[in-house]
């Protein structure tokens, strides 16, 4: 099967204060269409790290990441971020969210962005607040949601895009262990349900439990990973 | 999705409406006074003109070509009939006098004094210039030997109501002097000094007996149109003077008034240009703020698929927006105040600028320009200093905007 993204030693050494800080030190990794993978590691193991440099949102200092073959290291400013709409989609940790919009409104921006009609951007805002449970809350401003709806409207946006991969770098850390679960199961669900790719990094217990595959991460170095049936 | 995008740039704005309406009402008191000074300046400009024009000057006055330069009294105007038929032919003429001027000496038993003895037409002169009002004591110009002099020059030569003083001048073509004893019959105050104590006044016929000639040299012009500052256009008013005449507006009557009001213009550049850098540091504060406040939604948005220059674009709508509104309250305020002060006016009575003494406050004067060119400079001024946060927010690394703000 080909790989949605690919790493192929990748590495990357941060210079705080002269100081080089390795972070991530020679992946090599290989996510495939369907999967639902937790990226697993104590706090500064390079998790976020290596996820932004699979999205592009930071450069190698040696190796190259590819998604569907094309390596990412080669865009220029503006094919990252085109590639980063089209194929990718974010959930953050906390403050997903564009404060000014509506919780329609920010599942509509990054289909706005892509040019989808307006017809079709309605249609599919409607599927996945509904896919979401949060058909109630189209004209809210997130300030007025819950953490965990937050986290759904995000999921709601990652999703409406229809990227190739949901990448997602603890998106469970700001919520209680029942949220939690019920964000997993949802996003297991759609993972399911539509063939979506997963990604996402975690220290939490619920979510790799869910996962079917755990790449967990010790030092900047892959030190397991782990299919579940 | 510029509209989408006009929408959030405005609703970013209003995130902290506090910021927004001090930054909106900094800019627009900046724009506000710049319409102000405009109105105050092009309201002092008229006040003057008017002042100088309907005291003494008139719109217009025609002479000899030649006279300015020579001032000799055998300098009258050309064809004087078809000068005085054109004028009483032109709609836009609404009163003119005629003049006669002679260089002169005034002595009295204490001091003598030079003046310009004006002959002038009493009753057509007072529909063109103010000197019936301005006297302040005895008789306007009328009758054979009657002199109005101003109130100072009759102190400088210690003379009162009904005295005599001796006047002389030189007579046209031969240039011998001539004198006589004429009664001080009137006193004036226009309340320019140099004006007061150097021009005096008889009779028209009086004057011309005097200097032995039958013509005049001045013929003051009452004009529509060239009231307020603007003054007559040139190529409307050369039919009025015949060949061998010269027909000047207070452009040419009163250069110092013209050099003065480029002065002026000079100054509302450096009122605007000081105001424009207080102005421009406060909206590159402004928006630096809200986009430091905003680092991680930065980051976000650009994590998410926004382009570099669609973040720019968002953040140059939000200056665009800003600068709307400021033009906005600055125009409005601007406004209050021109017509506050059109109605209660500044007072400068009796104040003497470039020889020209303000007769009445300064009444601000609003015009289109004021509320076309100025907010229009705002505004672009506004988006021009947008550019720099604008760039800054789209050059934000989403990885560090992101990390470095939670
Ligand atoms: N911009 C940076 N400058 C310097 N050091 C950095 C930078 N970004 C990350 N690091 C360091 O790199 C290492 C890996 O950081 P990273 O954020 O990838 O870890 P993580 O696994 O995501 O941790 P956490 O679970 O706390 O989010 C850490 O030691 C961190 O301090
Ligand atoms: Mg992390």
């Amino acid at each position: 099967m080909q790989a949605v993204i690919k790493t192929e030693n990748l590495h990357k050494t941060y210079d705080d204060d002269g100081v080089p800080v390795h972070a991530v030190r020679g992946v090599d990794l290989e996510i495939h269409g369907g999967e639902f993978t937790a990226l697993v590691g104590p706090s500064g193991s390079g998790k976020t790290t290596l996820l932004n440099m699979m999205a592009g949102l930071d450069t190698p200092s040696k190796g190259q990441a590819f998604l569907e073959d094309k390596s990412i290291g080669r865009m220029s400013g503006r094919e990252l971020s085109d590639f980063r709409r089209d194929k990718i989609g974010f959930i953050f940790q906390a403050y997903n969210l564009i404060p000014v919009l509506t919780t329609a409104e920010n599942v509509e921006y990054v289909m706005l962005l892509q040019g989808v009609s307006a017809e079709e951007r309605r249609k599919r805002v409607e599927e996945m607040l509904e896919d979401v449970g949060l058909e109630d809350y189209i004209d809210t401003l997130p300030s007025k949601l819950s953490g965990g709806q937050q986290q759904r409207v995000a999921i709601a946006r990652a999703m409406a895009a229809k990227p190739s991969l949901v990448m997602a770098d603890e998106p469970t850390a700001n919520l209680d262990s029942e949220t939690s679960g019920e964000l997993l199961d949802m996003m297991r669900e759609l993972n399911r349900s539509t063939g979506m790719t997963f990604l996402f990094s975690t220290h939490d217990e619920i979510v790799m439990e869910r996962a079917t595959r755990v790449v967990i991460l010790r030092d900047g170095r892959i030190a397991e990973d782990e299919r579940k049936a | 999705m510029y509209l989408r995008f006009l929408k959030v740039a405005w609703r970013n704005l209003l995130r902290n409406k506090r910021r927004t309406l001090i930054a909106g009402i900094a800019i627009g008191i900046g724009l506000a006074s710049l319409i102000f000074t405009d109105a105050v300046i092009i309201g002092m400009s008229d006040g003057l003109v008017r002042s100088a024009t309907s005291s003494w000057m008139g719109d217009l006055q025609i002479h000899n070509q030649n006279f300015s330069r020579s001032m000799s009294a055998e300098l009258t105007i050309e064809r004087p009939d078809s000068v005085l038929s054109s004028l009483a032919s032109d709609p836009r003429v609404k009163n003119y006098t005629r003049r006669v001027v002679a260089q002169g000496m005034l002595s009295s038993a204490a001091d003598m004094s030079m003046v310009a003895l004006y002959g002038i037409d009493p009753s057509r002169e007072r529909s063109v210039s103010m000197l019936d009002e301005a006297m302040v004591e005895g008789s306007y110009v009328g009758g054979e030997s009657h002199l109005v002099i101003g109130v100072d020059l009759a102190d400088q030569l210690d003379v009162e109501l009904g005295d005599r003083v001796v006047v002389t001048i030189s007579m046209a073509g031969t240039g011998d002097l001539y004198q006589e004893m004429l009664r001080v019959g009137g006193l004036y105050r226009f309340g320019s000094a140099e004006f007061d104590k150097t021009t005096a006044f008889v009779s028209l016929e009086k004057a011309q007996s005097m200097l032995g000639l039958s013509g005049v040299h001045e013929i003051a012009v009452d004009y529509r149109g060239a009231e307020h500052w603007r003054s007559a256009p040139e190529e409307e008013i050369a039919h009025l003077a015949e060949s061998g005449n010269v027909v000047e507006s207070w452009v040419e009557l009163l250069p110092q008034l013209q050099v003065m009001f480029e002065m002026s213009d000079l100054s509302t550049l450096i009122v605007g240009v000081v105001l424009f850098g207080i102005v421009i540091f406060g909206i590159i504060n402004t928006l630096f703020m809200s986009i430091y406040e905003r680092m991680f939604e930065f980051g976000v948005l650009k994590a998410i698929g926004t382009r570099a220059t669609d973040v720019a674009k968002l953040m140059l709508m939000e200056a665009a927006w800003l600068g709307l509104l400021s033009i906005v309250l600055g125009s409005v305020l601007g406004l209050g105040l021109n017509l506050l002060f059109a109605e209660i006016g500044i007072d400068y009575t009796g104040i003497e600028t470039a020889g020209v003494t303000f007769r009445e406050p300064i009444y601000t004067i609003s015009t289109a320009n004021q509320f076309i060119k100025y907010p229009i400079i705002v505004f672009f001024v506004t988006l021009i200093v947008g550019v720099y946060p604008a760039v800054h927010a789209a050059r934000l690394k989403p990885a560090d905007a992101m990390r470095k703000s939670l």
